[in-house]
């Protein structure tokens, strides 16, 4: 189960990760050992923590993007660590999507076989808006990916004056 | 961003540290304990409140035990209990000013 933990852990941002992965973990087990064998409360133990690491991940990653002041690391686009923790959230949030679609599916060929589904009915447009939200996607990675590559962003870094008067 | 008024968790995590420092799991236990069993923080949550907390310079983290890297406990530091006052300060008005407006309704 720990490693599950420390599995869910990467969808923190690297940053947030370093500083607090190792004690998180450390309390986890601490609490999980606490509980001993009582089946329900343990159950209840898991849900609540993995809904408060998928909640606490998306809430460091508004966090990140939404560059409070004292944050510099937007300023900086942090590109480095920004696509890994980012496609791991993306792919869970996607496969809750897909889900969802899926058990809306089976509920209605349960309920109302007659009824033509909303998607066959459907024009393209969503399929067309759905390829542009993805083109979008990509353009928007590849700027970033790109500006990191050129190093703009260590510009805030270089000293313009000399230490030495 | 930490403001008045608190969350209920951010509002017992930060009375948790008022007695004493603590380190991450004692907070849990002492916010379970607080609030009898009413509001059980997950280590996301709780970890997330003291982040914010941390940034806004209301709590400092130190090493409680120098041999363990990993432990780290928490502590308010004076700008922490002058906002957690000031928090007990408005919930003690408002506790008041109803305890008023009820009696008058019942007299």
């Amino acid at each position: 189960m720990l490693t599950l933990y420390r599995t869910l852990m990467y969808l923190y941002p690297a940053e947030y990760r370093r500083e607090f992965g190792e004690e998180m973990a450390l309390v986890f087990e601490e609490a999980r050992i606490a509980l001993g064998n009582k089946s329900p409360a343990r159950v209840w133990f898991y849900a609540r923590e993995s809904v408060g690491l998928l909640a606490g991940a998306v809430c460091e990653h508004v966090h990140a993007l939404t560059l409070s002041p004292e944050s510099n690391s937007i300023r900086r686009l942090n590109m480095r660590r920004f696509p890994i923790s980012t496609i791991a959230l993306m792919i869970v949030i996607l496969a809750g999507v897909v889900l969802a679609i899926e058990s809306a599916k089976a509920i209605q060929v349960k309920y109302d076989a007659g009824v033509v589904s909303v998607w066959d009915t459907m024009p393209g447009f969503v399929a067309i808006g759905l390829a542009l939200v993805c083109c979008a996607a990509v353009a928007g990675w590849a700027i970033l990916f790109a500006l990191h590559r050129s190093g703009i962003h260590r510009l805030s870094d270089v000293q313009t004056w000399s230490d030495q008067r | 961003m930490t403001s008045l008024p608190l969350t209920e968790p951010v509002f017992l995590v930060l009375l948790s540290l008022a007695e004493q420092p603590r380190h991450g799991y004692s907070i849990l236990k002492d916010v379970e304990a607080m609030s009898t069993g009413r509001v059980v923080l997950s280590t996301g949550t709780l970890y997330g409140a003291l982040q914010r907390l941390l940034r806004q310079g209301w709590i400092e983290r130190f090493h409680e035990d120098e041999s363990s890297r990993d432990r780290r406990a928490y502590r308010l530091t004076s700008r922490g209990r002058k906002n957690l006052q000031a928090e007990i300060d408005r919930v003690r008005h408002l506790s008041r000013l109803a305890s008023l407006r009820v009696a008058r309704k019942e007299a």
